[in-house]
C-alpha cells in the first residue's frame, strides 16, 4: 500500500513540476509572440510600401490618407508630455517617498497609504475625464485661451499618474539603506534633512533611478488620458498651451478608421513597435542601474 | 569602504555651515515634505468628492441597468457594466491559473540558474508593455490572425498577457512570506515537494494571494486602450444587452466611457459619462476595501494569526 501511495505522489511530483515549468514558459512565449508580431507588422511600412525610415522618424509631414506618414510631431508630443510629466511627478514622488520612508509617523503612514493605493487603481480613461472636465477648462481660465487642451494638460495629468510607481518604489530605495549610515551622519551632527539629501539620497540613488525610470515607462504608454486632454492635432509642439499629439493618442485615435492593408495602417503599426522598443529599452536602462549597484 | 566614500564629504559640508540656519532649512524641509504628501491626499480626496458632486445626479436604477440608446437621451450602462464584470471574471481564469502556478515554480522550486533569468527578464519585459501596443497585438492576433472579430474571449486574453507579471510578482511576494519552517516541517513528515507546497505554502499564503487578485481585478476592471480594438466598442451588433458568448463584442464600462465622448452620438453625453466615471470610482474604492478585508480575514483563518 505504501509504495502505490509513494509512487502515485511521485508521478503527481512529476507533473506538477512539468505543468509549472508551462506555464512559467508561456511568459517567454508571449513577449517572443508580442515582439514578432509587431516587429513584422510594425517595419512593413519600410519593406511592404518602401517609406523611408527618415521619413517616418523626422518627418513632420502626416496625412494617413495621403501617403504621408512622418510620425515626429507625434514622437515630439510624446516625448514633450513624457518629460513634463517626470520634471513635476519626479521629484515630488521621491519626495513623498522620503517622506513615507524618513518622516511619516506610523498613524499617520497608514491613513495615507491606502490614498496612494487608490491613485493607482483609478482607470486611465477616468484620470482622462477629470483633466478634460477639471483641468483643462481651468487651464483655459488662468491662461485666458479659448481652449485649455496641450502639452500642460498632458504633462499635469500624466504626472498624477506617475507619482504612486515613483513613491513607492524610491520609499523602497531609500528604505534598504542600512541604519548604520542615517546614525553614523546624526552622530555627525547632521540635520535629518542634511542626512536624507547627502547620504540617504546619494546611496539610494541606483534605485530612485529605477523608479523614475519606471515612472517614464507608465508615462510614455499612457494612452487614453492623453489623448482626452492632449487636443489631438499633428503640429510640432511650439508651446506647451497648445494642442499637439502623441505616439499613443494617435494610434488610438486613427486605427479604426485606417483600412487593412495600407501604409496608413502599417505607419499606426510602426508606431507601436517604436513605442515597444522604447519600452524594451528602458528595462535594459533598468537592469543597467541595478547591475551599477551590485 | 562604500558608507566612508559618502560620509567625508558631508562631513566637509557640515562643518563649514551655520548651525541655526542649517535648522532652519530643515524646518522648513519637513514641512515641505508633510506638505508635498498631505497635497496628493488632498487631490484624492478632490477627485473623489468632484466625481460624487457631478455623477450623483446620473445615477438612478434606470441608468445602472437600462441600455444604451442609438441617437436619444436617457440610456444607461447596464450591459456595459455586466460586460465589464464578464470580461474581469474570463481574464481572472486565464491569469490567476497561469501566474500562481509560474510563481510558484520561481519561488518554490527554480533554484535560479538560466531559466529562471528568462522567465523573470520576460516577464519584466512584458509588464512594460503598453496598454495600447497589447492592444494591436490582440488586435492582430485575435481579431485578424484568427478571425474572431472583437471578442470578449479576444479581449480578456489581452488582458491577460497585460496582467500576467503583476499577479505573478503577488505570488512570489506572497509565497515569499511563508516562513520556511513550515517547508521544513513539512518535508520532515514525509510530504513531497509539491504536497508541500499544495496543502502547506498556498493555503498560508492564501491572503496575501487574495489582496493581490483582488488589486489586479481592479485594475482589469478598468482597463481601456488594451480593450477597444480587441473586445470592440460597440454592445449592439450581433448580440443581446446581458450575453454571455464570449464570440461576442463586449464594449465594457470604462470603453463605453471613452467612446460616449469621442462620438458624441446621444444629447446628453455628460451625463452618461459622468455618471460612468463615477462608477469606476467606486468600484475601485470598493476592489481596494475587499482587498483589505478579505485578505486580513482569509490570512487569520489559514494561519491563525493576522499579518
Amino acid at each position: 500500500m505504501v509504495g502505490v501511495r509513494a509512487s502515485k505522489a511521485h508521478r503527481d511530483e512529476g507533473i506538477a513540476l512539468v505543468v509549472l515549468m508551462s506555464c512559467s514558459a508561456l511568459f517567454v512565449i508571449a513577449i517572443a509572440l508580442i515582439l514578432g508580431f509587431l516587429a513584422f507588422n510594425g517595419t512593413r511600412l519600410f519593406w511592404g510600401d518602401h517609406y523611408s525610415p527618415l521619413k517616418f522618424l523626422f518627418g513632420t509631414d502626416w496625412d494617413g490618407f495621403g501617403g504621408h506618414y512622418g510620425a515626429a510631431t507625434f514622437i515630439a508630443g510624446s516625448l514633450v508630455a513624457t518629460g513634463m510629466a517626470i520634471a513635476i511627478g519626479g521629484p515630488l514622488g521621491v519626495a513623498i517617498g522620503v517622506f513615507f520612508s524618513e518622516l511619516a509617523p506610523k498613524r499617520v503612514a497608514t491613513a495615507f497609504k491606502p490614498a496612494i493605493e487608490v491613485l493607482v487603481g483609478i482607470p486611465s480613461v477616468v484620470y482622462g475625464w477629470l483633466g478634460l472636465t477639471l483641468l483643462v477648462p481651468a487651464i483655459a481660465t488662468v491662461f485666458h485661451l479659448p481652449d485649455g487642451d496641450g502639452l500642460l494638460a498632458a504633462g499635469i495629468v500624466l504626472s498624477i499618474m506617475i507619482l504612486p510607481t515613483v513613491i513607492s518604489l524610491s520609499e523602497d530605495a531609500l528604505r534598504v539603506v542600512p541604519n548604520s549610515l542615517r546614525e553614523g551622519s546624526a552622530a555627525l551632527g547632521a540635520t535629518r534633512w542634511e542626512t536624507i539629501t547627502k547620504v540617504l539620497l546619494p546611496s539610494a540613488s541606483s534605485g530612485i533611478a529605477v523608479a523614475v525610470i519606471l515612472g517614464v515607462a507608465r508615462a510614455i504608454g499612457e494612452t487614453l488620458a492623453v489623448q482626452l486632454v492632449l487636443g489631438n492635432a499633428a503640429i510640432l509642439p511650439t508651446s506647451l498651451l497648445k494642442p499637439a499629439a502623441a505616439l499613443t493618442s494617435e494610434i488610438v485615435m486613427d486605427m479604426g478608421d485606417a483600412p487593412d492593408g495600407s501604409g496608413f495602417k502599417h505607419a499606426l503599426f510602426a508606431m507601436a513597435f517604436l513605442l515597444l522598443l522604447i519600452s524594451m529599452g528602458l528595462i535594459l536602462l533598468i537592469r543597467l542601474a541595478l547591475r551599477r549597484r551590485t | 569602504m562604500a558608507q566612508a566614500v559618502i560620509a567625508q564629504p558631508a562631513v566637509a559640508r557640515l562643518r563649514g555651515s551655520n548651525a541655526r540656519s542649517r535648522r532652519i532649512v530643515d524646518r522648513i524641509a519637513t514641512a515641505a515634505l508633510w506638505g508635498a504628501s498631505s497635497l496628493v491626499v488632498l487631490l484624492l480626496l478632490l477627485f473623489i468628492g468632484f466625481e460624487f458632486y457631478r455623477g450623483a445626479s446620473s445615477i438612478s436604477w434606470q441608468f445602472l441597468t437600462g441600455s444604451p440608446t442609438a441617437g436619444t437621451a436617457g440610456g444607461g450602462i447596464g450591459p456595459l457594466i455586466f460586460n465589464s464584470f464578464y470580461v474581469l471574471i474570463l481574464t481572472l481564469a486565464f491569469t490567476v491559473p497561469i501566474s500562481v502556478c509560474a510563481g510558484m515554480y520561481l519561488q518554490e522550486y527554480s533554484a535560479g540558474g538560466r531559466f529562471k533569468a528568462i522567465v523573470q527578464f520576460s516577464a519584466e519585459s512584458l509588464a512594460t508593455v503598453p496598454s495600447i501596443v497589447m492592444g494591436l497585438f490582440g488586435l492582430l492576433v485575435f481579431v485578424s490572425a484568427l478571425h474572431w472579430h472583437f471578442t470578449a474571449l479576444g479581449g480578456a486574453l489581452t488582458l491577460t498577457l497585460l496582467n500576467l507579471p503583476a499577479m505573478m510578482r503577488v505570488t512570489q511576494e506572497a509565497l515569499a512570506g511563508v516562513p520556511g519552517t513550515y517547508r521544513e516541517a513539512s518535508m520532515a513528515c514525509g510530504a513531497t515537494k509539491w504536497q508541500t507546497v499544495l496543502k502547506v505554502i498556498l493555503p498560508s499564503a492564501i491572503g496575501p494571494l487574495t489582496t493581490g487578485v483582488v488589486l489586479v481585478s481592479g485594475r482589469i476592471f478598468g482597463e481601456t486602450a488594451a480593450l477597444i480594438y480587441t473586445a470592440g466598442a460597440s454592445v449592439s451588433y450581433g448580440r443581446s444587452a446581458y450575453d454571455v458568448n464570449p464570440f461576442h463584442t463586449a464594449e465594457t464600462l470604462a470603453v463605453g466611457l471613452y467612446q460616449v465622448h469621442r462620438e458624441a452620438l446621444v444629447p446628453d453625453v455628460d451625463r452618461i459619462a459622468n455618471g460612468s466615471a463615477l462608477v469606476l470610482l467606486v468600484m475601485v474604492l470598493v476592489f481596494n476595501v475587499v482587498a483589505r478585508v478579505v485578505g486580513r480575514a482569509l490570512t487569520l483563518r489559514f494561519t491563525g494569526k493576522a499579518r
